[in-house]
């Protein structure tokens, strides 16, 4: 019978498949690596009703991933200092190409494609300088390394493509890590967190620091509103009862300004935001493991409200708002409160990706 | 017939399980009431400024208070009613700040209970109430106001989530998945609680403890909570006192390994003679608090064994993770 179904697996078999789009692999509309049960990793697709698209198999802990902005490609970043990143053709559910960094260098996790997805972004440790990179790769030669760019800081964590532009931004986080010494924070007396803006050839655009009383607060995640304004979310590296708001916006017109919150909103974030989503009605989530609660903020910065739920971190937007995936396997919907859609047996790892966010 | 059968099974509320039950009931419900009584004594007390009950009721308050400030879910966390009782850590002294503030202005807010519920909230509660017993010089007529304006309002705070537990809470803890209910299942019920009762120790040891412990080159002894009063231990011991009793009717079984902790523990508070922990600045007592809080430590080893591996509750996989 001549179902899309059997057609598509008939064009697997064959191996031609010719560059399926997200739309042939069960319409998932994000994406976020997960560990199973059994103690495996696995990327999953997600649709925005909380259900599963598909679920494949990764060698090792995710942390976020990149869609590519045409064909169901993802790559799935392992979490720092991981050195290999996997693209997976999530129409034939297998990895296509392991991307390994170069000698010297480590991923951070994260990374985007260029707005015609020929290009590839990712965040890396220049291990003997400590100094930030981020790699460039072409698509088209099988994910080969085409060169490399200052990411304009030390710890370049979050990298995202302003949607609808060329312009790349990247959360310089600051803090200074080598791999012999682990997730050791070795410069905090000195870091100097940023936010950099790259052209898609790697020229810096714009550079943006903190007040010199903030610099223990490290930018770490980012996403990109639909007027190019980047939401900030921060992990405080002090005294977390005297930590500052760990949400600032950033544009060109106003540069960086810091989120206005309620003390006790503020000491529920335990000084850790573990994610941040600019949500499809343009209010943005904030999300705290630690404190175990989702922030919601207007456009403009201010605090909206609060919800509670265990071990959430991953946050994203949707067309008309929001979602948020947690560690117990729970697929929640963002608007006034949360409300669980799904709850699936596996432990969603720090990021939901919003394959939407590619697209544009 | 048989559909609605079904529709019936499905209809009926979760139960929750017997440590769920037993935390509600023992714990949570008289530690309330406790809490609400103890507030009622002060404001009565707190009528007349210059009784020598003041400090005694005082300290029965805040001794309520430690024996459920762990349960840091439910109406206490609304509208920040819990710094609004207990403003700490605060490393910035607002405390200070707000209660110099209202003194220095003569705000008429202290006669008022409406408006006394708009001032800062770090002048609201038990710590802006110590340093008006424990460390303003010589009371005044506005101080003893701004005194019965906390009392009032702690014992209106508490009235409320006494009340709020009472009425609908409890029940919807007791039996969630019920509509209405914030808890969707039994195994959110119980994290909540286990939540609640890892929290509370991690309280203890990095802030209670760790605070004034500071290091070794630079110890902070006016970090210690509740110092000016001289609670800072006794705050330690009812804190795990509190945690113990939680523990116990949380695990429903044995749980020897956990109460042996916390009965180590327990007896080095007991013999700690240093109700301010200001010993941390002195070498030749600073261990004793340090191991103090290395028994602590001990106290969550064994919880996350005997407790959190037989409920299947693990820490956060997010929460963990530092990236």
């Amino acid at each position: 019978m001549a179902t899309r179904r059997g057609f598509l697996a008939g064009l697997l078999a064959s191996g031609a498949a010719p560059g399926l789009g997200w739309a042939d692999v069960g319409g998932p509309t994000h994406l976020s690596a997960a560990k199973t049960p059994s103690g495996d990793f696995v990327l999953t697709g997600l649709r925005d009703d909380g259900s599963l698209a598909f679920q494949l198999p990764l060698p090792a802990r995710g942390h976020a991933a990149a869609a590519h902005p045409q064909f169901a490609e993802a790559v799935a970043f392992a979490r720092r200092p991981g050195t290999f990143a996997m693209v997976i053709d999530c129409a034939r559910g297998r990895v296509a190409h392991e991307i390994v960094a170069p000698r010297g260098h480590h991923f951070y996790g994260h990374g985007a494609f260029s707005a015609d997805g020929a290009r590839l972004f990712t965040t890396e440790n220049h291990i003997e300088s400590g100094q930030g990179r981020i790699g460039i790769w072409s698509r088209q030669g099988g994910y080969t390394r085409i060169g490399e760019t200052s990411s304009g800081g030390i710890g370049p964590h979050e990298l995202l493509r302003i949607p609808g532009t060329r312009t790349l931004a990247v959360a310089n986080g600051g803090i200074l890590t080598r791999p012999e010494t682990g997730r050791e924070k070795l410069n905090l007396n000195e870091m100097r967190p940023n936010l950099t803006c790259l052209s898609e050839d790697g020229e810096q655009i714009a550079q943006w620091d903190l007040p010199p009383d903030l610099h223990h607060n490290s930018l770490r995640h980012i996403a990109a509103a639909s007027d190019g304004t980047i939401a900030c979310a921060f992990q405080w590296q002090g005294d977390i009862y005297d930590a500052p708001p760990l949400l600032a916006l950033c544009s060109t017109d106003s540069g960086l300004r810091f989120a206005s919150m309620p003390d006790s909103a503020m000491r529920n974030m335990a000084g850790y935001a573990g994610s941040v989503a600019v949500l499809g009605d343009n209010r943005i989530a904030l999300s705290s493991p630690v404190g175990g609660v989702a922030q919601i903020f207007d456009s403009a910065g201010r605090f909206e409200s609060e919800m509670k739920q265990a071990d959430l971190c991953g946050v994203a937007a949707t067309a008309t708002g929001g979602l948020a995936t947690d560690g117990l396997g729970g697929v929640h919907r963002i608007a006034d409160r949360l409300s669980l859609l799904a709850r699936h047996d596996l432990a969603f790892d720090n990021h939901l990706v919003a394959i939407r966010d590619a697209l544009g | 017939m048989k559909i609605f059968a079904l529709s019936l099974i499905f209809a009926l509320p979760t139960l929750a399980d017997a440590g769920v039950e037993a935390v509600v009931d023992a714990h949570i419900l008289p530690g309330y009431a406790s809490f609400a009584d103890a507030t009622q004594d002060l404001a009565e007390v707190v009528q007349t400024c210059d009784s020598p009950d003041l400090k005694p009721a005082y300290h029965a308050a805040f001794d309520a208070w430690l024996a459920i400030s762990h349960i840091q879910f439910g109406p206490v966390e609304e509208n920040g009613r819990s710094l609004a009782i207990a403003y700490w850590p605060d490393p910035k002294d607002q405390t200070g700040r707000a209660v110099a503030r209202l003194i220095g202005a003569n705000d008429p807010a202290v006669e008022n209970p409406a408006a006394f519920n708009e001032v800062s909230v770090a002048a609201q509660g038990f710590f802006a109430l110590e340093r008006l017993l424990f460390d303003t010089p010589e009371p005044t007529e506005y101080t003893c106001a701004f005194t019965r304006a906390i009392a009032l309002h702690l014992a209106s705070a508490a009235a409320t989530l006494n009340d709020e537990w009472r009425g609908d809470l409890a029940g919807l803890l007791r039996n969630p998945g019920q509509d209405g209910s914030p808890w969707q299942s039994p195994a959110e019920a119980l994290r909540v609680l286990y939540t609640s009762l890892t929290s509370g120790l991690e309280f203890i040891k990095d802030q209670r403890i760790g605070r004034p412990l500071g290091t070794f080159e630079r110890p902070r002894p006016t970090r210690a909570e509740a110092y000016r009063s001289e609670r800072s231990l006794r705050n330690v011991a009812l804190g795990l006192s509190a945690l113990r009793a939680m523990a116990v009717a949380l695990a429903e079984g044995d749980i020897p390994d956990t109460t042996a902790a916390f009965d180590r523990a327990l007896a080095s508070a007991q013999t700690l003679d240093d109700p301010a922990l200001q010993g941390v600045a002195d070498p030749g007592e600073r261990f004793r608090v340090e191991a103090l809080q290395q028994q602590v430590v001990g106290i969550q080893a064994a919880i996350a064994t005997e407790i959190g591996a037989a409920l299947g509750v693990q820490a956060g996989f997010n929460a963990m993770d530092g990236d």
